[in-house]
C-alpha cells in the first residue's frame, strides 16, 4: 500500500520504523527529543531518543563509540555544513574502525543532515558539500530526490554496518509522493532510470532531478527524448547504469547544484569518459552551480545555482555538437 | 588570581546623558527589528532572520562605548549589535532587502552583515563561530600595541561547543584583549538550556579559567554598561580578557515562523517587567531625567528614521548578477 | 578500597609487563630496523596509572585510549605475540596489520579502540558510556586521554555530555606535561596559572581530582571509587594522574628510507632540563612499586627477579612471533573497507 505523504515524513518514518524493528536504534541531535510530547521520546522513551548541545564533535564521535559497543545511533546533524565544524569524526574515524581493526570492530551509524537550500538563507547556509564525502573510504552517501527513495535509503541506512551520511534536500522537504507504508528498503549503489529516453542521457541528483524532469518535458515537445537518471547514492555510485544508457544515447548531460570541482557530476563525467568513449558522440556536458557561494539576495542566488533553462541549454549543446558516429573515427 | 568579580557595579554607573544616548540606540534597535519582522512577513526581507527585541539594552550598553577601531562580532541574531555599534540603518536595512547599496552588497544578508568602517566584522550562521576570529583581532591588536579590543557576542548555546573552551584557554593564556559577552537567554535553538548542561550560569562554565567573570541582569541597561565598562578598561590595560554574562529573554521564536510552541508562555504583564527599554524609562522618570512626554518622542524618532531607511533600501536596485562571479575572487570590489 | 597483596603483586607483574615490552619495542628500531614503520608512541613511566585504573574495572566494561595505547590491552589481557606482530604490521597481528601501533583494538576484551587525533576518541568513549547507559548491565567505561587532550573542544563537549546524561564514564587524564615537545605551561591556562588541571571539572559539575600517577595503589583506591559512583549511577568523574613519561613522544618521523630511532626526551633535547629528566628516571613507578611490596614485605627479590625474567621471556616471544609471522597478502589492503 502506497499513500501521499511529504518527504521529511517519509524520512521520519523510516527512522521511526526502524527504532520499532531494533532496539539498538539510536536517535541523537540538537532538535531531536527535546520534550516527552515529542513522538519519538514517546514511543521509544528518553533513553533512545536524546536532544544535544551544539557539539556535533561529541555528538558525531559519541555515536561512532556507541556504535562500536554494539547500537546503532542516527545522529540529526541538522544541516550539511554543521558537519564541518566536527569534520574528523566525520572522515577520519567511524569510517576507518572496521578496516583499521582488520575488521574486528564495526561502526554502524548514520548522520543525518538536510543540504542545498537556498530561499535566502545566505553563504554558510546553503551548500551542497557532498563533494567533499564521496570517495572517502568506510563512508556510504545517500542523495534521495523522492520521498519513496527517501524513506527507503533511511531504512537501509540504519541497516548498514557502516557509517552513511544520509543527506536530504532542503527544497523537498514538503515535497509529497508515494510511500509504501511498510517496511521499504532502497539498494544503495542502484541509479534509478526516473524517466526513460533515446537520445540524451541526463544525470542528476536531489532537487535538480526534479529539474532534470521539466527539462526533459520542455525537450521532448521539440522532439529530443530524454533519458533521466538519479543516482541515487553516490557512495557507492552506480556507473553501469549510466554507462550502458550512454551506450544507447551517446550523449551525456551531468546536473549538479555543487560547484564544479567538488561535483558528482565530475566524477561520472571522468567514469564515462574512461570507460563509455566509445558511445560518446559528443563532449559531456556539465551544468553545476558556478564557484560562488551563495549570495543572500536572489538574482544572484539564481544566477549561479542550475534552473530548467541551463539544463535544456545544456542539453541542446550536447545534442548541437554531436558527431556521427563516422565522422567521430576520422583521424584530425 | 581569582576568577569571580564581584565588585559594587554602582560605582561605575553611567550618567544620564550616557542613558539617554542607550535609550535612543535602544529605540533605534527596537523600531528597526519590529520593522524587519514585519517585511519579512511582506516578504520584502527574506530567509532566516533572527530578531533582537529585547537585546538591545546589552546591545547599546556594551557597543556604546566602544570606538569604530575596536572589532565587534556577533552571532546570527546580530542586527542590535550591529546598529549598536553604528552601522547606517539604510545600509542595514538595504542589506536585509537584499539590494545592490546594503552594507555587503546584497551578498550577506542577515547573518553576515559586515561594516569594517564602524569595526563590525560581521555575524555569523554558525553558532560560536565568531569567537575565534575575536581573539584574532585581539591578537593584532596587541601585536600592533594598540589599545584597541575584540568584543563577540554569543548565545548560551554556544558555550557548550567545542571551540568555547578552546578560546577561554587561549585567549587567557595569551592575555587578549577580547571581551566575551554572552547573552544568557535560558535557549538555545528551541531547548532550554537545562536540556544542554548541568551548569546554569554561564560564568560558571569558565569558572575553572582564571579569568575575570561578571553576571549582570542584561535587562538592567545601567548595570551592563557599568560591569562592562569595568571590563573594558582592564582589557584596554593589557589585562586580559573577560566575561560578560548578560541574563536576558528573547521575545519572539528562535527565528521568524517559530511557532514558538517549545517557549513557555511569557505573559504580557511578564514582559511589562522585563523589557529594558520600559525599564529604562521607568528608572529614567523616576531618577527625573526624563521627562514624561520624551518615550514616545523618542520611539516616533525612532520610527521615522526607519521609515527613511525603508525608503531609501527600496530604492536601491538588486545587485547585477555578474557581481556573484565577480566577487568570488579575493581583490574583487572592497 | 584496597588491593590485597595478590592483587598488588598481581599489578606489579602487569607493571613489570608493559615496561617490558615497550622496552622491546624500542630496541626493535635498533635491533631489527626496518620492522617498525611509522609512529610508535610509548607507555613507559605510565604503568602504574594505567595498571592501577584497568585493575578497577571488570569483564564487560570497556576502554579507550589515544594512540599511546599499548599499556591498556597488556593490563586487559590481550596476547601480547599478537600485539607486537601489529606493530611489526604482520598478519598474524591483533588487527592483521592493518591498524599498527596507534590502533590496536580488542573489542572481545573491551577495548574497544584509539584514534591517532589528539581527543578524539573522548566523545567516542562518551557514546559508549552512553550505549552502556541504555544496555543497563552496570557496564562502565574508562577512557584515557593526555593532558594535551584537554585543550581540544572534543574534551569539552564529551564532559558536558557526561555529566548531563550521567554517564558511567570515569575520564583518566594522563597529565604528563608535554604536548609532544610543548610544555603544559606553554598552552594551559591552568597550569600557566600554577593549578591542577583536574580544576576543569568544575564547568561539568563532576568531582575533579588529581593524584600521584606513579602509585599504583593510590591510582586503583581513585578510580575505584570513580568506577563505583558511575557503576550507580551517579555520573563521571574527571580524573587527573600525573605521569612522566620516559620516552620521548615517538619514534622519530623521516621518509621511506631514513631509519627511525628514538631521540631523547624533549625535556632534553628542546628545554634543556637535564635535571628534570634525571629526576623523572629515579622516580621511575615500576622500580619504585617493587621497593615498597619489597619493604612492605609482600614480594621477595627472588620472586620480583622471576618476575621480570618472566616477562622478559615473555616479551623474548611476542618478538620472535612477531618477526616470524607472514607480511600479509597485497590485496588484502582492499579487505574490510566495508563491513
Amino acid at each position: 500500500m502506497a499513500r501521499e505523504i511529504t518527504y521529511i515524513a517519509a524520512i521520519m518514518e523510516g527512522i521511526h520504523q526502524e527504532m520499532s524493528r531494533d532496539e539498538d536504534v539510536l536517535l541523537i541531535g540538537q532538535s531531536v527529543g527535546g520534550s516527552p510530547e515529542d513522538p519519538f521520546v514517546a514511543a521509544f522513551g528518553p533513553d533512545r531518543v536524546r536532544v544535544t548541545p551544539i557539539s556535533e564533535t561529541a555528538e558525531i564521535g559519541m555515536a561512532a563509540g556507541a556504535a562500536l559497543a554494539g547500537k546503532r545511533p542516527v545522529v540529526d546533524c541538522t544541516m550539511a555544513e554543521f558537519l564541518l565544524v566536527a569534520m574528523d569524526q566525520v572522515v577520519n574515524e567511524a569510517n576507518r574502525f572496521h578496516y583499521m581493526s582488520g575488521g574486528r570492530v564495526t561502526a554502524p551509524l548514520v548522520l543525518k543532515a538536510g543540504y542545498g537550500f537556498t530561499a535566502g538563507w545566505a553563504g554558510q547556509h546553503t551548500g551542497s558539500i557532498y563533494g567533499m564525502f564521496m570517495g572517502v573510504p568506510g563512508l556510504k552517501v545517500a542523495l534521495p530526490s523522492t520521498p519513496a527513495d527517501a524513506k527507503g535509503l533511511m531504512a537501509t541506512a540504519i541497516r548498514d554496518d557502516n557509517p552513511v551520511l544520509f543527506l536530504h534536500h532542503y527544497l523537498l522537504t514538503l515535497e509529497t509522493g508515494d510511500v509504501p507504508e511498510g517496511e521499504h528498503l532502497v539498494p544503495f549503489g542502484q541509479a534509478a532510470i526516473v524517466r526513460p529516453g533515446t537520445d540524451v542521457t541526463l544525470v542528476a541528483t536531489g532537487w535538480t532531478v526534479h529539474r532534470a524532469l521539466e527539462a526533459a518535458e520542455e525537450l521532448a515537445a521539440d522532439g529530443v527524448s530524454v533519458e533521466v537518471i538519479d543516482p541515487r547514492t553516490i557512495a557507492p555510485l552506480d556507473v553501469d547504469t549510466v554507462l550502458a544508457s550512454v551506450e544507447r544515447t551517446g550523449r551525456l548531460v551531468l546536473v549538479d547544484q555543487a560547484t564544479r570541482h567538488a561535483s558528482v557530476s565530475a566524477i561520472i563525467a571522468a567514469e564515462v569518459a574512461e570507460a563509455g568513449f566509445a558511445s560518446l558522440r559528443a563532449p559531456i556536458v556539465q551544468v553545476t552551480a558556478l564557484d560562488a557561494p551563495i549570495a543572500y539576495s536572489k538574482p544572484m542566488e539564481d544566477f549561479v545555482l542550475p534552473d530548467v533553462a541551463k539544463i535544456v541549454a545544456g542539453v541542446r549543446r550536447a545534442v548541437d555538437a554531436t558527431v556521427p558516429h563516422d565522422a567521430a573515427t576520422a583521424v584530425r | 588570581m581569582t576568577a569571580s568579580v564581584h565588585r559594587d557595579v554602582s560605582t561605575a554607573a553611567p550618567t544620564p546623558d550616557v542613558l539617554r544616548d542607550l535609550l535612543t540606540t535602544m529605540w533605534r534597535i527596537r523600531a528597526f527589528e519590529e520593522r524587519v519582522g514585519a517585511l519579512k512577513r511582506a516578504d520584502e526581507v527574506h530567509g532566516l532572520i533572527h530578531l533582537s527585541i529585547g537585546g538591545e539594552g546589552v546591545a547599546a550598553a556594551v557597543c556604546r562605548q566602544l570606538r569604530d577601531g575596536d572589532a565587534v562580532y556577533s552571532g546570527h541574531r546580530a542586527h542590535g549589535h550591529a546598529v549598536a555599534k553604528g552601522t547606517p540603518l539604510d545600509r542595514t536595512m538595504a542589506e536585509l532587502m537584499g539590494r545592490e547599496d546594503g552594507l555587503c552588497s546584497g551578498m550577506g544578508g542577515s547573518m553576515h552583515l559586515v561594516d569594517v568602517a564602524h569595526g563590525f566584522l560581521g555575524a555569523t550562521g554558525v553558532v560560536g563561530g565568531n569567537i575565534p576570529l575575536a581573539l584574532g583581532s585581539a591578537l593584532a591588536a596587541k601585536q600592533r600595541g594598540t589599545d584597541a579590543v575584540a568584543v563577540v557576542f554569543f548565545g548560551d548555546g554556544a558555550v557548550q561547543a567545542g571551540l568555547f573552551t578552546e578560546s577561554v584557554n587561549l585567549a587567557t593564556l595569551w592575555r587578549l584583549p577580547v571581551l566575551l559577552v554572552c547573552e544568557n537567554n535560558g535557549f538555545a535553538e528551541f531547548t532550554p538550556r537545562s536540556a544542554h548542561t548541568t551548569v546554569e550560569r554561564v560564568s560558571d562554565v569558565v569558572a575553572p579559567y582564571p579569568l575575570p567573570r561578571t553576571t549582570v541582569d542584561g535587562n538592567e541597561v545601567g548595570e551592563v554598561w557599568s560591569a562592562f565598562s569595568e571590563l573594558l578598561a582592564r582589557a584596554r590595560a593589557g589585562e586580559g580578557p573577560a566575561l560578560l554574562e548578560c541574563l536576558t529573554h528573547r521575545l519572539r521564536g528562535h527565528y521568524e515562523g517559530d511557532p514558538d510552541r517549545y517557549r513557555e508562555a511569557v505573559s504580557t504583564e511578564d514582559w511589562q517587567r522585563k523589557d529594558p527599554i520600559l525599564r529604562l524609562q521607568r528608572a529614567g522618570h523616576d531618577a527625573g531625567w526624563l521627562a514624561a512626554d520624551e518615550p514616545a518622542a523618542l520611539e516616533a524618532a525612532a520610527r521615522a528614521e526607519v521609515d527613511e531607511a525603508v525608503a531609501w533600501a527600496r530604492s536601491s536596485p538588486f545587485p547585477a548578477v555578474a557581481r556573484a562571479a565577480a566577487l568570488v575572487e579575493s581583490g574583487g570590489a572592497r | 578500597m584496597s588491593t590485597n597483596s595478590q592483587d598488588r603483586v598481581e599489578m606489579f607483574r602487569t607493571m613489570v609487563r608493559i615496561r617490558e615490552f615497550e622496552e622491546r619495542v624500542k630496541r626493535t628500531f635498533a635491533e631489527h630496523p626496518g620492522v617498525i614503520r611509522g609512529h610508535t608512541h610509548l607507555a613507559d613511566g605510565a604503568e602504574a596509572s594505567i595498571v592501577g585504573s584497568i585493575a578497577a574495572i571488570r569483564p564487560g566494561d570497556q576502554v579507550m585510549a589515544t594512540y599511546r595505547c599499548h599499556g591498556y590491552p597488556i593490563a586487559l589481557g590481550t596476547d601480547t605475540t599478537a600485539m607486537m606482530a601489529e606493530i611489526y604490521g604482520r598478519s598474524n597481528g591483533l588487527c592483521g596489520g592493518y591498524g599498527g601501533s596507534m590502533h590496536l583494538a580488542d573489542p572481545e576484551r573491551g577495548f574497544l579502540g584509539t584514534s591517532g587525533i589528539v581527543g578524539q576518541s573522548i566523545p567516542q568513549a562518551t557514546g559508549a558510556a552512553y550505549a552502556a547507559q541504555v544496555r543497563r548491565a552496570g557496564e562502565v567505561v574508562l577512557c584515557f586521554f593526555g593532558d594535551g587532550a584537554s585543550k581540544q573542544g572534543a574534551f569539552h563537549e564529551s564532559l558536558n555530555i557526561a555529566s548531563l546524561w550521567k554517564l558511567p564514564i570515569v575520564f583518566v587524564m594522563e597529565n604528563n606535561s608535554y604536548s609532544v615537545s610543548v610544555r603544559v605551561e606553554q598552552e594551559d591556562a591552568n597550569a600557566a596559572a600554577g593549578e591542577p588541571l583536574a580544576t576543569k571539572a568544575k564547568a561539568y559539575s563532576m568531582p575533579g581530582v588529581t593524584i600521584d600517577g606513579g602509585d599504583p595503589d593510590v591510582v586503583y583506591e581513585t578510580v575505584a571509587e570513580a568506577v563505583s559512583r558511575a557503576r550507580a549511577g551517579e555520573g563521571p568523574t574527571l580524573v587527573e594522574s600525573l605521569v612522566y613519561r620516559l620516552s620521548a613522544h615517538g619514534n622519530s618521523i623521516a621518509p621511506p628510507g631514513v631509519p627511525l630511532h628514538y631521540p631523547e626526551h624533549e625535556a632534553v633535547t628542546v628545554f634543556g632540563d637535564v635535571a628534570e629528566y634525571e629526576a623523572a628516571k629515579r622516580g621511575d613507578p615500576v622500580p619504585r612499586f617493587r621497593g615498597a611490596l619489597v619493604t612492605g614485605g609482600v614480594l621477595d627479590a627472588a620472586r620480583a627477579d622471576a618476575i621480570v625474567a618472566e616477562a622478559a621471556d615473555e616479551m623474548q616471544r611476542a618478538v620472535d612471533g612477531a618477526l616470524a609471522g607472514p607480511e600479509p597478502e597485497p590485496a588484502d589492503a582492499l579487505r574490510f573497507v566495508h563491513a
